[in-house]
């Protein structure tokens, strides 16, 4: 089928330009929602990664996402460092402690391990208030200088959507490639049966722990890109609810799928403001769209999205091949 | 011949009650090793410890002439030393291609960053797994479900993927658990020429069952009864051992 | 540093929360009993609960102990609600552990988001039996609504345990949870088995919540604390185990009052939720040894 290689191409090609375009005519306000989207993405990948390959619910990346920013702030601000510094700064300490209480809590088994997590959300929160002389407290941080790139200021919504959409892409390619390495079949041989993977040598404890360190990071480095984004960061922006919104990301997307998050970020960042004119009723409804998500479309949109597309293209091809071939979806870990 | 496998005085005891006690076993190379034993006699226990997924609290293994006792499971299986489960474990969600690759993991080494950026030797790990999955499929006749999600085969088609997996590796002992559970008298034959087969390219097995006929295949068989061996010999001796049958009858 | 009075009182402080959180343990306990489902929404009842009874109080001038009984039946409501709206589909389509986890962390989470919604960040005010009034022991003061809380605690537990070990519903109750099959061809009808769990772990959280409010205040956040809070006394009890919820309870309340008069009251969660962590960690199992999921 020649054809579907063609389509794929043509398809890309007309994202590209949409998304360059975009910017271009759509207001200040919508571009900023673009920002924010990739934003998320970037850290709901991480939980993605965790929930799709592992299968370990995550509530914990607003800690690590509120690492980066305050560690990035902090940096700039209270010691004038260069942003990149500060930045590698919030990765690195959100990735030893991550590492630190991986080794405990990932022995856990599902819900203790989620609770587990969830309880870190709230020690994330507490101390992030708690600690006001890192963080400021509820009165925040601000002054957070914006990113700059050789004199380029990242100082409008249109300039830093340039900057992160690439940089989500490459984050993108970079958690394709490891799913389609050997990395990537031991993580679902480990999803799928944890002891039999044992048994082919695989270390299962040792490899989630990597891939927690992984989305950790990945938190990080989105709240610190939110950061320098926004320039000002309290307390308010990484609490459970935002861990939640994070996890939604993830369901929502399906966790199977990598692109699958983006689209999550897309609804949950497009959603409130939609909704705006209802106050804050946003978070009533995403807990609600995340019950019903996990109920009825256990793949999640993009999951459920592709599962259509295969069948499609199942029957299209059902008259060509002169062999019998069943062709039942495979385990969708490509985009 | 040497033998790859031996137990010296394994025991263990679960909540107070003894479920092996003092088991002596040997596997020899290249060798169908068996062994038999009505439900509860502990072969699970036994089977766990050997595998690694149980320490025993009594008791030595030395495998290759080395002691294993303590090792890990992952230990075990980079050392050679592999096993399949009662009800067989695929990955269930993966095609038989992807079981079979996910196999490679220990004869690739690219490291978690090198996947992450597609360096070439995740890519060259890749082909290598991938040949070498083709290689097995082709063995052990899997082609045609090549493609098929491991979980939507029937029973007896997964325990062949199952034990097809465990060869990938090239494992020096492969211990296969009630292998023939749930498989039809045809099932069963093919079976039992796979692992003969198996042998052939110089694989030890240990064969822990409790259907006496699959015994047929096994150079030795040993009959465990209460935690204790309580025969050891050629099929047809262990067979006709008038303490066997009384173990297995009742009588 | 610490004087004899102030540890005292907090002693005594302790003593109360951990009540609350037995008695939200214990409602763990009980749907766990029931079901073999790990309710993440269970401190969510309290929270309803309080606010019913608060409405019925302050808007239709019920009297306080009746605002108290229709808090709790509004808890068992919900309860009711959960299974049959919520957990009932999700089993229907082959539902994973992974999935009751989610579904309820996201009711609780919704229900959490919907009293912020029509009520505010406003601490909701509770009066308790008795008034103000309390009782002295030594320098300290313990709140007679404090005493009422243990003892009707006490009281729920015991009945509890004859409930579910002397009454056939109770033994019905469990037994539809440890095999489901086997106890419908004995007669006992498994939706409604499982409906009853849901409603009593919805009662017993509402009665959590109407004994705690008038000592804490109702607000929006409290549910998802009290929630882990209980899990932390139900595991370290022993899952399986409701008279094991009061015990672990009791342990968490005190480590939890002492710590924030020697540490700061700022870090109450913290610690909670360390302690949270390390038992599951190290005590999957309770203190009173085995007889719970396979969690650690």
């Amino acid at each position: 089928m020649a054809v579907k290689p063609l389509l794929i191409g043509f398809s890309a090609i007309t994202a590209v330009v949409v998304w360059a375009v975009i910017p271009l005519i759509a207001s200040r306000s919508s571009v900023d929602l673009l920002v924010f989207t990739a934003l998320y993405s970037i850290a709901g990948i991480g939980v993605s990664f965790l929930l799709g390959q592992c299968g370990i619910v995550s509530l914990a990346q607003s800690v690590f996402y509120g690492i980066g920013a305050y560690a990035t702030a902090y940096g700039c601000v209270h010691l004038g460092w260069p942003a990149p510094i500060s930045m590698a700064l919030g990765m690195l300490i959100s990735a030893i402690i991550a590492w630190t209480i991986a080794w405990p809590i990932l022995r856990l088994s599902g819900f203790f391990l989620a609770l587990a997590t969830l309880a870190l959300a709230i020690i994330g929160q507490t101390l992030f208030v708690e600690w006001d002389w890192i963080t400021g407290g509820t009165l925040g941080t601000g002054g957070i200088p914006k990113l700059d790139f050789f004199g380029w200021v990242l100082s409008t919504p249109q300039r830093f959507y340039y900057v992160i959409w690439p940089v989500l892409g490459v984050i993108l390619w970079m958690h394709y490639s490891l799913l389609n390495s050997r990395h990537g079949f031991a993580m679902r041989a480990m999803r799928d049966a944890p002891d039999a993977a044992l048994t082919l040598g695989i270390p299962v404890h040792a490899l989630k722990v990597r891939v927690f360190v992984l989305s950790a990071v990945l938190g990080a480095f989105a709240g610190s890109l939110f950061a320098h984004y926004v320039t000002f960061v309290s307390v308010d922006s990484f609490g459970v609810s935002r861990g939640i919104n994070f996890l939604l990301i993830a369901v929502l997307g399906g966790a199977q799928t990598i692109i699958g998050t983006v689209f999550g970020a897309l609804f949950v960042t497009l959603l409130p403001n939609a909704l705006s004119k209802f106050g804050d009723i946003h978070a009533l409804l995403f807990a609600l769209l995340l019950v019903a998500t996990v109920i009825y479309l256990p793949l999640g949109f993009a999951g459920a999205l592709k599962q259509l597309l295969l069948k499609a293209i199942k029957s299209g091809n059902a008259s060509d091949s002169g062999q019998r071939v069943e062709h039942k979806s495979k385990s969708g870990n490509t985009l | 011949m040497k033998p790859i496998l031996q137990l010296f005085g394994l025991a263990h005891k679960f909540r107070g009650l003894s479920v092996l006690q003092g088991v002596n076993l040997e596997v020899h190379s290249k060798e169908i090793t068996g062994l038999i034993g009505p439900n509860g006699a502990g072969k699970s226990t036994l089977f766990n410890v050997v595998s690694g997924f149980l320490l025993p609290q009594q008791g030595k293994i030395l495998y290759e002439g080395t002691d294993i006792t303590g090792w890990s499971v992952t230990q075990r299986s980079r050392a050679g030393l592999l096993r399949t489960f009662q009800t067989p474990q695929v990955f269930a969600q993966m095609t038989v291609q992807e079981n079979l690759m996910a196999a490679g993991w220990l004869s690739t080494s690219s490291g978690f960053l090198n996947d992450m950026f597609s360096l070439p030797s995740a890519r060259s790990d890749i082909l290598k797994i991938t040949e070498r999955a083709e290689e097995v499929a082709e063995r052990f006749e899997l082609d045609s479900v090549w493609n098929i999600r491991a979980g939507d085969l029937p029973a007896g088609r997964q325990r062949l993927v199952e034990l097809a997996r465990a060869t990938v590796g090239s494992p020096s002992l492969l211990c296969l658990d009630e292998p023939s559970s749930g498989l039809n008298p045809e099932e069963v034959d093919a079976l039992r020429r796979a692992l003969e087969r198996l042998t052939e390219t110089g694989i030890s097995i240990l064969l822990v069952s409790h259907d006496m006929e699959l015994m047929a295949v096994a150079s030795r068989v040993h009959v465990l009864c209460f935690g204790e061996i309580i025969a050891s010999g050629n099929f047809t001796s262990v067979k006709e051992n008038p303490r066997v049958r009384e173990a297995y009858l009742g009588v | 540093m610490a004087s004899g009075t102030l540890l005292l009182q907090s002693v005594l402080t302790g003593l109360t929360n951990g009540f609350v959180y037995a008695l939200i343990g214990l409602g763990i306990s009980v749907v766990f009993r029931g079901t073999k489902i790990i309710n993440a929404m269970q401190g969510e009842f309290a929270l309803v609960a309080g606010l019913v009874a608060y409405l019925a109080l302050r808007t239709f001038e019920v009297p306080l102990v009746l605002s108290f009984l229709l808090g709790i039946v509004a808890g068992g409501l919900v309860g009711w609600f959960m299974e049959a709206f919520f957990i009932s589909p999700a089993r229907l389509r082959g539902a994973t552990d992974d999935t009751f986890l989610l579904v309820t962390l996201g009711v609780a989470f919704a229900i959490s988001a919907a009293v912020l919604y029509f009520f505010g960040r406003d601490n909701i005010p509770m009066p308790g039996l008795g008034g103000n009034g309390s009782l002295d022991i030594f320098d300290a003061a313990i709140r007679i609504h404090s005493v009422w809380l243990i003892v009707i605690s006490i009281s729920v537990v015991t009945l509890l345990m004859l409930f579910y070990h002397r009454t056939h519903l109770g033994l019905s109750m469990m037994a539809v949870s440890i095999d489901a099959d086997g106890a419908s061809m004995t007669g006992i009808s498994v939706p409604r088995m499982r409906l009853l769990t849901f409603l009593l772990g919805g009662a017993v959280g509402g009665l959590a919540g109407v004994l705690v409010a008038p000592l804490i205040t109702v607000h929006y956040e409290m549910g998802l604390l009290l929630t882990l809070k209980g899990f932390a006394a139900a595991i370290l009890g022993g899952l399986l185990n409701p008279s094991g919820a009061v015990i672990g309870g009791v342990v968490l309340g005190l480590i939890e009052s002492i710590a924030v008069v020697t540490i700061s009251s700022g870090y109450k969660d913290v610690i909670s939720m360390t302690t949270l962590i390390i038992i599951m960690i190290l005590m999957p199992n309770g203190i009173l040894g085995r007889g719970g999921r396979r969690g650690g």
